[in-house]
């Protein structure tokens, strides 16, 4: 009997586009991150770039997208796949204008499920991961009221996952009331491990399959309430 | 309590058999295999898959994953398994056409009252034990496939080639599934019956769906199906034949796409193969 070829040759893959997986990196460039905590967070970017180019799958993907707030929103980084992705290097000035910050982000993420939808591109729940060391700062209270709200409606309809990061300084008990879940506390400057962490998390949720929750290693870099 | 024709196939090892045995006219080569992220995480496969011969010499496939994110997945998907294949292996005959996708959804039943009273012996949740399912009936003239969840079953027959029984029942993200332990899972079950007789087919699981369907149609891709309907339709060995699919599944350039579990199940029917069967005993 002649060698039938291997099964690896002979079978050929059906040509989809590579689900992607969207994450929003929502970073806090207020006055009081100058110093140690913006070259901490400069450095764990670089760190999340290299930790998600380990992973077989990772790089063709995760969408990475950053936001700054300060005084201004600026879309640093608008949704690229991470092997294309570089990190930026961020500076810091000025007030903490989270509520607009947090608006920007999730229009971000609902363009971006549309470009997915026209073009036919499967995906998975988009990530917001917002870092900050203060408290909404130079915007009106029932501006923030309504980002807050706009949250938990985004949450509750399964359209975003929305983290909230405090680094020292950060006021845990008002974030706590702004996003859904419960805020994580940073340890130190750890910015590198939380990096890792979340990079590990992206590479966990872009190939898992997910019932209710994501399935996640628990955070070492974080501080217990 | 697992019934004795069942065939298993879980955690990453190939079920060994001789063709042709217990299961005349059919040839079935199965392998399951635990994804690198699996792996990476240091996680168990949560595929199962088994298969039996069924009354009048139908075939039983099955094929479950069990949720990722629940604790107990992969028992859910062995259990979800051995209950409706023990149901419909059980049954004295088939009946009469109509009466096949009754069937199905009555083994279904079975597995989600069985997953319900083993939550309730560890004392856990349902969800803990969340599985999709497949249940796959294949006789000398037609095929009738169950589905809640992702994955799919194809069928080949002479007339229409390969063609899709079972679509995979996604949400809006691709990671998004139904399970059977869902409450309303009964009303979400979808069962098709393809008349004809069928020449072979394969039930897999959610990790091949971006290589095996054209997407978002969700239509099978013959090349990807045609060499190892082929593999399995000219097997002579089940054991050679379960290490190769295995190897196949765990290739480089398998994973290169996808770090899911894999389950793929193919099967073929030869009618030569019943007489054989009645001369081995």
């Amino acid at each position: 009997m002649a060698e039938a070829p291997r099964l690896e040759d002979a079978v050929e893959f059906a040509e989809n586009p590579e689900p992607r997986c969207p994450c929003v990196l929502l970073l806090d460039t207020s006055g009081s991150m100058q110093g140690a905590p913006i070259e901490a967070l400069n450095r764990g970017l670089k760190t999340f770039k290299d930790d998600l180019m380990r992973d077989p799958v990772a790089p063709k993907r995760v969408e990475v997208a950053i936001v700054t707030f300060d005084n201004e929103i600026t879309v640093v980084q608008d949704f690229i796949t991470a092997d294309r992705f570089e990190a930026p290097t961020l500076e810091c000035q000025g007030m903490t204008h989270m509520a607009a910050g947090i608006n920007t982000a999730l229009d971000l993420v609902q363009a971006r499920k549309e470009r997915y939808n026209e073009s036919g591109v499967p995906y998975y729940r988009p990530w917001v991961f917002m870092i900050t060391d203060g408290r909404p700062q130079g915007e009106m209270p029932d501006f923030v009221d309504l980002a807050a709200q706009r949250i938990q409606e985004e949450e509750a309809t399964k359209r975003v996952v929305f983290f909230g990061v405090g680094v020292e300084g950060a006021d845990i008990p008002l974030l706590s009331e702004i996003v859904v879940r419960t805020p994580m506390r940073l340890r130190g400057l750890n910015f590198n491990e939380l990096f890792v962490w979340l990079s590990r998390s992206m590479h966990a949720v872009s190939d898992s399959k997910v019932g209710e929750a994501v399935a996640l290693q628990p955070p070492g870099w974080t501080v217990p309430d | 309590m697992i019934s004795k024709g069942l065939r298993w196939l879980r955690g990453g090892r190939s079920v060994s058999q001789r063709f042709p045995e217990g299961l005349a006219p059919w040839r079935v080569v199965g392998a399951s295999i635990t994804g690198s992220s699996h792996q990476r995480f240091g996680e168990p496969c949560q595929d199962a898959a088994g298969w039996a011969l069924g009354p009048e010499r139908s075939l039983i496939v099955a094929v479950a994953d069990g949720a990722g994110s629940a604790k107990l997945g992969g028992e859910g998907a062995r259990l979800a398994i051995s209950t409706a294949i023990d149901h419909l292996t059980g049954r004295r005959s088939l009946g009469s056409g109509e009466s096949h996708e009754k069937d199905l959804i009555a083994a279904l039943e079975r597995a989600r009252s069985a997953l319900a009273s083993e939550a309730e012996d560890r004392g856990v949740d349902i969800r803990e034990l969340a599985t999709t399912l497949i249940l796959l009936q294949a006789t000398h003239d037609s095929v009738t496939a169950l589905q809640v969840g992702d994955g799919s079953a194809v069928i080949e027959d002479n007339q229409n080639g390969i063609t899709g029984l079972t679509k995979p029942q996604v949400g809006e993200y691709v990671n998004e599934t139904i399970f059977i332990t869902a409450e309303d899972a009964m009303d979400r079950v979808e069962t098709t019956t393809h008349l004809g007789a069928p020449s072979g087919g394969a039930v897999f699981s959610d990790g091949l769906q971006l290589l095996a369907l054209k997407m978002p149609e969700a239509t099978p891709h013959p090349p990807f199906f045609e060499p190892l309907l082929r593999f399995v339709s000219t097997a002579t060995d089940a054991q050679t034949t379960g290490e190769e699919l295995r190897s196949f599944l765990a290739s480089p350039r398998v994973t290169s796409q996808t770090t899911d579990d894999l389950t793929l199940v193919l099967f073929s029917r030869d009618d030569n193969l019943a007489a054989n069967q009645d001369r081995s005993g």
